[in-house]
């Protein structure tokens, strides 16, 4: 049965237009960061900067290295946006439809309904980083050789390093996991939101309120020791993975942290949805 | 027909903030029948709905659907129950069997061939793999009747079914009930403000209004009710002056109809209009309408208010 419930959550979202607007635009986004990492002197920047350090350019200007440098931005800003505007609708979009009520006249309970939905709210997170991955990717080897991979990143963290192609390769898809991490606590954030009684545009307005407040506090010089009890702080380990040597201890106590964080918004989500009416 | 209670509501409130909508409200749907919930707008009906299905929690009071608590075992109480909505909802961009089959596998899984059955039943055979977003509103209706009967309920709950259905809609849909319990042995519980639907279809009825329930009976009992004569004169104003004057009847409405005092006949009521020279067209006794009896009783409360 519970399989059966997962599967219709998947069909549910998986079956809807607007599921694939977010990867129609990831793909946008990609390919113009493509075009403006080979066409403009961007390339050329980074040429420098490795010759400067004493690398060839041509071992380092590869495929993996630009599929994170188009990976970056897109996982800091589009993904949010994105995934909050996927879990705001999660519950909110039912109720607003009707179709919760539809559901809610079965004998199902409100926390098994909840979980499901979770559920495919993350698998859909796993599926939409894979895809961007997997995409930044392919479309950087048109134009790159597989060669060593570079990473060069001044924010959100600080890092210069240099790979051989399978400690990259290996690197880059381990990457993938903590990005699915980040990005189903997104969709959960949203989710908490949309369980409570509200349109889908006001739970993935208040998710994404929520990141921004993060992000701009974090920043603030008076907040610099506190840095560690803001959120988007604990998002960047997937790129601290690529760092030499790899802060394994802040890796750690970060994914515990954002666990917690999911576990705990779950659970608020769960009983306003549990204490509320469902009317038509 | 078995005679156990399939809903059962005691004592049920429910309030919104300050605002009550469900006062107190008592009411037991036997097996078997056809039992039809009135009321105006916001009268509570919805909500009662609500708590019968778990969704909507009672401030006090018990709700039991086959004798389980739905707030407490809502899959046993729920089991046997299928529900229809005004205006059912679906994911218009899924085909109608899919639909069918999200829904129906939220109480048990379903078989393929058990969809086809209700499929065909319903009248859907042919179009229940096109996208629910083509289908018109009588064929979503036909969609909202199979998914509540696929998982073989034995009572059905309706929320305004006629609700948004055109003339022949409407009696389709009325027919297709009067099918689910004849055919099915269905126990139905209709929420409806279209009285002539209730009155074809219910065996028994429940009124409410602004959250208390002011009436409870079956449909003869209303009938029985007010013994009312119409009565087709030239001038009814001066005949019902007459028969006042003679102590012959006790009340008259609508420019046509007369209540009897006891013990008079329509006999008597011809004879004195012929001698004070009112010739009469036409006497018979008026069979008490839903509508009458329904307007009747919400003038009352409004009066007593």
């Amino acid at each position: 049965m519970f399989y059966l419930h997962l599967r219709n959550e998947l069909w549910k979202l998986f079956g809807k237009k607007r599921t694939y607007i977010g990867f129609g635009a990831f793909l946008i986004a990609q390919n113009g960061m493509l075009l403006m990492f080979r066409f403009t002197n961007w390339q050329k920047n980074w040429a420098r900067l490795l010759a400067g350090n004493g690398y060839l350019a041509q071992d380092y200007l590869s495929a993996l290295t630009v599929a994170l440098v188009m990976l970056i931005p897109q996982i800091i800003l589009l993904m949010p946006l994105y995934t909050a505007l996927v879990g705001g609708d999660l519950v909110a979009k039912e109720a607003e439809d009707g179709t919760l009520r539809m559901i809610l006249s079965r004998p199902i309970s409100r926390f098994r309904l909840l979980f499901v939905k979770w559920l495919a709210g993350v698998i859909f997170s796993a599926v939409l980083v894979l895809a961007l991955g997997g995409t930044a990717l392919a479309f950087a080897r048109i134009w790159f050789p597989w060669r060593g991979m570079f990473v060069y990143s001044l924010w959100p963290e600080h890092i210069f390093n240099l790979l051989s192609v399978g400690d990259g390769a290996r690197l880059y898809l381990y990457s993938h996991l903590f990005m699915t991490i980040n990005a189903s606590t997104v969709v959960g954030l949203a989710f908490m939101f949309s369980c409570f009684n509200m349109k889908p545009a006001a739970a993935t307005i208040l998710a994404l309120s929520f990141l921004f407040v993060n992000l701009v506090l974090e920043h603030l010089p008076f907040f610099e020791p506190y840095q560690e009890w803001f959120l988007l702080y604990h998002f960047r380990v997937w790129l601290l993975i690529f760092a030499d040597p790899v802060p394994w201890e802040r890796v750690a106590a970060s994914l515990l942290i954002l666990l917690a964080f999911n576990t705990t918004t779950f659970l608020i989500g769960a009983v306003a949805f549990q204490a509320r009416d469902i009317k038509s | 027909m078995i005679d156990h209670a399939v809903i059962e509501l005691k004592h049920v409130f429910k309030q919104f903030g300050k605002r009550t909508a469900v006062h107190d409200l008592s009411l037991t749907v036997p097996a078997g029948e056809i039992y039809g919930l009135l009321g105006h707008n916001g009268a509570g009906k919805s909500t009662a709905i609500g708590m019968m299905l778990g969704q909507v929690w009672p401030t006090s009071g018990e709700v039991t659907l086959f004798g389980h608590d739905v707030t407490v075992h809502r899959s046993q109480a729920l089991r046997k129950i299928g529900a229809i909505f005004e205006a059912p909802a679906f994911y218009d961009y899924l085909s109608g069997r899919r639909n069918l089959e999200i829904l129906s596998s939220y109480t048990a899984p379903t078989s393929r061939h058990r969809i086809e059955e209700v499929v065909e039943w319903v009248g859907l055979s042919g179009r229940e793999n096109s996208k629910v977003k083509t289908y018109s509103h009588g064929m979503r209706a036909r969609l909202a009747l199979a998914q509540a009967l696929l998982p073989n309920p034995e009572a059905l709950i309706l929320d305004e079914p006629g609700s948004g259905l055109d003339p022949e809609g409407i009696h389709e849909m009325r027919q297709t009930i009067q099918r689910l319990h004849r055919e099915l042995g269905l126990t139905i519980l209709l929420s409806s403000h279209l009285l002539h639907e209730v009155e074809q279809l219910c065996t028994r009825i429940a009124v409410l209004n602004q959250g208390h329930m002011v009436f409870e009976g079956t449909m003869a009992s209303i009938r029985e009710r007010a013994q009312w004569v119409r009565l087709k004169v030239g001038d009814f104003p001066s005949a019902v002056s007459t028969l006042r004057q003679a102590q012959l009847v006790s009340d008259a409405r609508d420019g046509s109809l007369i209540a009897l005092n006891t013990g008079v006949g329509t006999d008597q009521i011809v004879r004195t209009l012929v001698q004070s020279g009112m010739p009469v067209y036409e006497i018979a006794p008026d069979q008490a309408s839903l509508e009458s009896f329904y307007l009747s009783l919400m003038n009352g409360k409004r009066e007593a208010n």
